[in-house]
């Protein structure tokens, strides 16, 4: 597992498009501490690793499928009323590159 | 040393189902940009994705015909990275659990058949569109969540050619199959190349290289030619291939640099919780497979059956809209040889001059068959069949109502012609005598001079038949 | 005094009588909620309510929640009223769309007065983290101790008497908690049983729609009109609907329910303990076989943090769609890249970064396995453990928390290194996605505690029938805050 500092948690939170102040990164390292701990408790459970991991709280598997019939669009308006900057019916950002 | 070339493709499909793989957001192509949203294209808080039936359908399909093993119970999985044009900040994939795995492809290549392993098929969405100004960049959701196929080929392919022949294969699978159009210059199919080179025979990896954006299949060698020289002079001048995506520049016909690839991304794949695992019965599987549109392989050997030629067969099947306009107007009961001639040739130089699709070609298959029907029934000549064939361009009408309308059928009526054989000898009294001195060509000098009388309209072959029993009769 | 500290069916009684007409119990809704002190409330929809109202003139009898008003949590999608989730982030949006729950109550005529507070995009257990700040227990009125949560605001309005019911969602135990806490019928059916459609995410495999009642016989009324297929949701249920009424109040002689030892000798607050053991032996009395079984302490143990790990890591992407580009607030930047850090760092709390980034990096390809993988494997352990007692049970009967309300004061939303089993154990019912319900069961120096069933996966009759018991035998139901005092 990948040991965790600040910097390995500054580049997470970098990769998740957001920063945090130092102290909050400290405040982050003390929960990692405990969290990792409780999850090495977790691997000492006889057998956890031999278990299935769940995704679903039980069996949910379905045939259902939906019909292939589109349905009336969203009002541009309505669609783009939310965003923040528009320009002649698109949403603007400044230029992507790369 | 002689090198060779280590070549991989993954190509994007973009399907032409009626909604979008998990929203009932319409999927159309060329509208005002972000008038085909629903709420679950742009992610608003809340929505949920639903799978499209028809697009699993599409999926098993392509994978049958690539020969895979389909999954019957689909999974989910989220992809997940921040980019501009992502409206979830994750991308709905099958990363472990694709629905098609382990197939193959053979491609006709100059030593013969040879055998692509494709790896895997899975199902994904499209990203949504955006269109750059000097300035800023503009968002289109109409793309986003358009259904998607991704066909990843295992790296079996050693140069340009092969490559390309991969890509046509799988072009003309996906459009016969009626899953896309399968249009690279649309964006539609979409190809990312992986190449390295080695020393032939060697059974070694080299460094992976991308080639990304190519627009068209011709492109696809192009760039993959040029790569492998440039990758083989890195090498020959001591200098290593270093793991890089590069572009096609359609301009130089190089591949230059995009960006050197640090270490790959992480996707923090997992199984989707808003999709439980859905199973397809066999009942289902089958019956996608057995109503599945016709390939161009086996309408190949059909066309084969029906004695074309294996230049007309080729030509019908490059696009799939002219062999299923070819396949119905068969249903006319027209012989298939001329039938194809006409489809090759006369309706194709419409296409051409007019530079439009088949589905825009005015005649409907059904005339068409009719037209070439009276023709070897005799009723019209070539000449008369292809001015019938140019009123049919104007209003799409049966050739036999034609026919009559203009009063282009040929005169078979022994009387009627055997009065203008007596007219026409009588007036030619030189060619009796010729004739009788064996020169023959005097009967086609009098089968003309009849033709120039009725302005063509006479059937030849009776035509000489009657002069030649006058001569004798004199 | 007014009319909205009745129940549902109380109200009912009253409209079809005509004693009573939805605009009065609006405008007296209205008037509680603009004189609540308890930060209850994202949105109060005056305008929108009052229209509503005046248009309902003829009572339909046939329909309990004809004219009844309520409140909904502010993670819910609600056409053309504004909804946040709590968090900076979304300020201003206003949805497009309704979730199936609000447009399904709007269906029946019911009327919602209020968007409620949560903690933020409802990842918190305090009632404390929302972007509006602490949301109060208005069964304390020195404001010193805790509502709860997530489901803060929906909890407060119905305990202060506001409303008869109101709509939260429950990931951990969002609805069961601030219910014990406030001295109401918290219940959340099995996953799958009431659509999820527009309800704000946190933790996809773990959230359910969840509400809050004054009573037993009004969550199962609520159920009959929540309850359903919905094709918008995959994960919705084909599962045939009953009427949850009908086996209210039966007979429960021969039901046995199983007390899980090691989460009951985990309490220590003799108050709650007394009244668990005499609720038992009432039940007893009642013909209900209850044993005490026993649960593998390491997997008991194991619930937190497999909890947050799996929480957080559904939340992490769940959230990833709030970048202020297509809707929400959004920063002005020179790049992109620039515009989404500024938004997502200002429009977060700390807390919510904090736990983004445990759940991102649990699912890093190379963590994986030690963390995210392992915690759902952990997940399948606790679940077979639990069904394994719900082969021989009808239903698993334990207090709900391990204490009243906590206080403000030193209580921190940092994650704790103490195992307090009987503070987390409510997730089992999130984890194996059964139906779970909180029942008022007794009071400690004036503060409400409850106690809670836990039944198989669609077997709600069965629930509701215990339920509708257990809480006929503790005797303590229709109540509201000011009584508390």
């Amino acid at each position: 597992m990948k040991k965790v500092n600040k910097d390995v948690l500054k580049e997470a939170a970098n990769k998740l498009m957001f920063d945090m102040s130092d102290e909050q990164y400290d405040t982050l390292l003390e929960e990692f501490d405990i969290i990792t701990k409780q999850m090495v408790l977790i691997s000492e459970i006889p057998g956890v690793d031999d278990a299935e991991p769940m995704t679903f709280p039980f069996d949910v598997s379905t045939t259902f499928l939906r019909e292939d019939v589109p349905v009336e669009p969203l009002p541009r308006e309505e669609a783009l009323k939310n965003a923040k900057d528009v320009v002649d019916g698109q949403v603007r950002l400044p230029k992507v590159v790369g | 040393m002689p090198f060779e070339a280590v070549i991989g493709l993954e190509i994007h499909v973009e399907m032409k189902t009626k909604s979008k793989m998990f929203s009932s957001g319409p999927v159309s192509f060329g509208d005002l940009p972000n008038t085909k949203i629903n709420p679950v294209d742009m992610a608003f808080p809340g929505t949920m994705p639903v799978v499209n039936k028809q697009a699993v359908i599409n999926a098993i399909r392509v994978s049958h015909a690539l020969n895979m093993t389909i999954d019957h119970e689909l999974w989910f999985d989220r992809k997940n990275y921040f980019y501009s044009d992502l409206p979830k900040g994750y991308q709905i994939t099958q990363q472990f659990r694709p629905i098609g795995s382990l197939g193959y492809l053979d491609i006709k290549t100059a030593e013969g058949l040879k055998r692509i392993r494709v790896e895997r098929l899975h199902m994904e969405e499209d990203t949504c569109k955006q269109l750059h100004s000097w300035d800023c960049s503009l968002l289109d959701y109409n793309r986003a969540g358009i259904p998607l196929i991704e066909i990843v080929s295992m790296p079996d392919m050693r140069n340009g050619e092969e490559a390309m022949k991969y890509v046509e294969k799988i072009r003309s699978i996906v459009t016969f199959l009626d899953v896309s159009d399968g249009k690279m210059e649309e964006g539609s199919l979409r190809c990312d190349v992986n190449i390295s080179i080695r020393e032939a025979g060697s059974d070694k990896f080299g460094t992976k290289v991308e080639i990304k954006n190519l627009n068209s299949i011709a492109n696809i060698q192009k760039a993959i030619d040029f790569e492998m020289k440039r990758q083989e002079q890195v090498i020959l001048s001591g200098g290593v291939v270093t793991q890089e995506t590069r572009r096609f520049d359609e301009a130089s016909k190089e591949t230059v640099l995009m960006r050197v690839k640090t270490d790959s991304v992480d996707y923090k794949y997992f199984t989707d919780p808003n999709l439980p695992p859905i199973r397809l019965s066999d009942e289902f599987v089958d019956e996608a497979i057995r109503t599945s549109p016709e390939l161009a392989d086996s309408k190949y050997k059909r066309y084969e059956s029906l004695g074309l030629s294996e230049y007309d067969i080729n030509q019908l099947l490059q696009d799939c809209g002219i062999s299923s306009y070819f396949d119905e107007a068969l249903k006319s009961g027209a012989s298939p040889k001329l039938l194809a001639n006409w489809v090759i040739v006369d309706v194709q130089a419409i296409l051409n001059k007019e530079d439009i699709s088949i589905k825009e070609f005015k005649i409907s298959p059904l005339h068409l068959g009719e037209l070439v029907k009276i023709i070897e029934e005799g009723k019209v000549s070539n000449k008369q069949a292809r001015e019938i064939f140019t009123e049919m361009l104007k209003i799409d009408e049966s050739p036999n109502e034609l026919m009559k309308k203009m009063g282009t059928s040929m005169i078979s009526d022994e009387e009627a012609i055997k009065a203008m054989v007596n007219e026409v000898i009588d007036a030619n009294p030189q060619s009796v005598i010729d004739y009788k001195n064996g020169k023959d060509r005097a009967v086609g000098f009098l089968v003309g001079q009849i033709m120039k009388k009725s302005q063509g309209k006479v059937n030849p072959a009776l035509t000489n038949k009657l002069v030649v029993e006058e001569l004798k009769r004199r | 005094m007014g009319y909205l500290h009745l129940s549902i069916t109380e109200l009912h009684e009253l409209l079809k009588k005509g004693e009573v007409t939805p605009l009065d119990l609006v405008k007296e809704a209205i008037d509680k909620m603009k004189a609540d002190n308890n930060n209850a409330f994202e949105y109060i929809m005056e305008k929108e309510a009052l229209e509503q109202a005046s248009l309902l003139t003829k009572c339909e009898e046939d329909n309990p929640l004809w004219g009844i008003p309520f409140g909904i949590k502010d993670n819910y999608s609600t056409k053309d009223v504004p909804t946040c989730g709590s968090s900076d982030i979304l300020k201003g949006y206003v949805p497009i769309f309704s979730s199936e729950v609000y447009q399904r109550l709007i269906n029946k005529h019911a009327i919602p007065v209020a968007k409620t507070t949560l903690d933020e995009l409802a990842m918190g257990g305090s009632g404390t983290t929302g972007h509006l700040g602490k949301t109060y227990n208005p069964w304390d009125k020195s404001h010193k101790h805790q509502v709860g949560g997530s489901s803060c605001g929906s909890a407060a309005m119905v305990s202060a008497g506001i409303v008869p019911f109101s709509i939260g969602s429950d990931t951990g135990d969002s609805v069961r908690k601030p219910a014990s806490y406030n001295a109401l019928v918290g219940f959340k059916p099995s996953w799958g049983r009431i659509s999820r459609f527009g309800l704000f995410p946190f933790a996809t495999s773990l959230d359910h729609v969840a509400y809050f009642t004054r009573n037993v016989e009004d969550s199962a009324i609520l159920l009959n009109v929540l309850a359903g297929r919905d094709d918008k949701d995959s994960s919705s249920s084909f599962k045939e609907v009953e009427d949850y009424t009908l086996n209210l109040n039966k007979d429960v002689k021969g039901k046995k329910l199983a007390v899980i030892k090691e989460i009951v000798d985990s309490i220590d607050n003799k108050d709650i303990i007394n009244a668990f053991n005499s609720s038992v032996e009432k039940l007893r009395a009642s013909g209900v076989i209850i044993d005490y079984v026993h649960m593998d302490l390491s997997l008991l143990k194991a619930i937190y943090p497999a909890y947050i790990v799996i929480s957080c890591a559904e939340a992490t992407s769940n959230n990833a769609n709030l970048d202020g580009i297509k809707f929400g607030q959004r920063e002005d930047g020179d790049t992109y890249q620039e515009v989404i850090m500024k938004t997502r760092t200002n429009g977060f709390s700390e807390l919510i970064r904090r736990r983004f980034i445990i759940g991102s990096y649990s699912l890093l390809k190379e963590n994986q396995n030690e963390l995210f993988l392992r915690a759902q494997k952990a997940r399948r352990l606790i679940v077979n453990a639990t069904n394994d007692i719900l082969k021989e049970y009808d239903g698993i009967y334990c207090p709900a928390s391990p204490s009243v309300a906590p206080l403000f004061v030193g209580s921190s939303d940092k994650l704790s290194n103490e195992y307090l089993i009987a503070d987390n154990y409510l997730a089992i019912g999130n984890f194996a996605g059964l139906p779970s319900i909180t029942i008022p069961l007794g009071f400690s120096e004036k503060l409400p505690f409850g106690v809670n069933l836990t039944c198989k996966a669609f077997e709600e009759s069965n629930t509701f029938n215990l339920a509708s018991k257990i809480e006929e035998v503790i005797g303590i139901k229709n109540i509201i805050a000011k009584e508390g005092e």
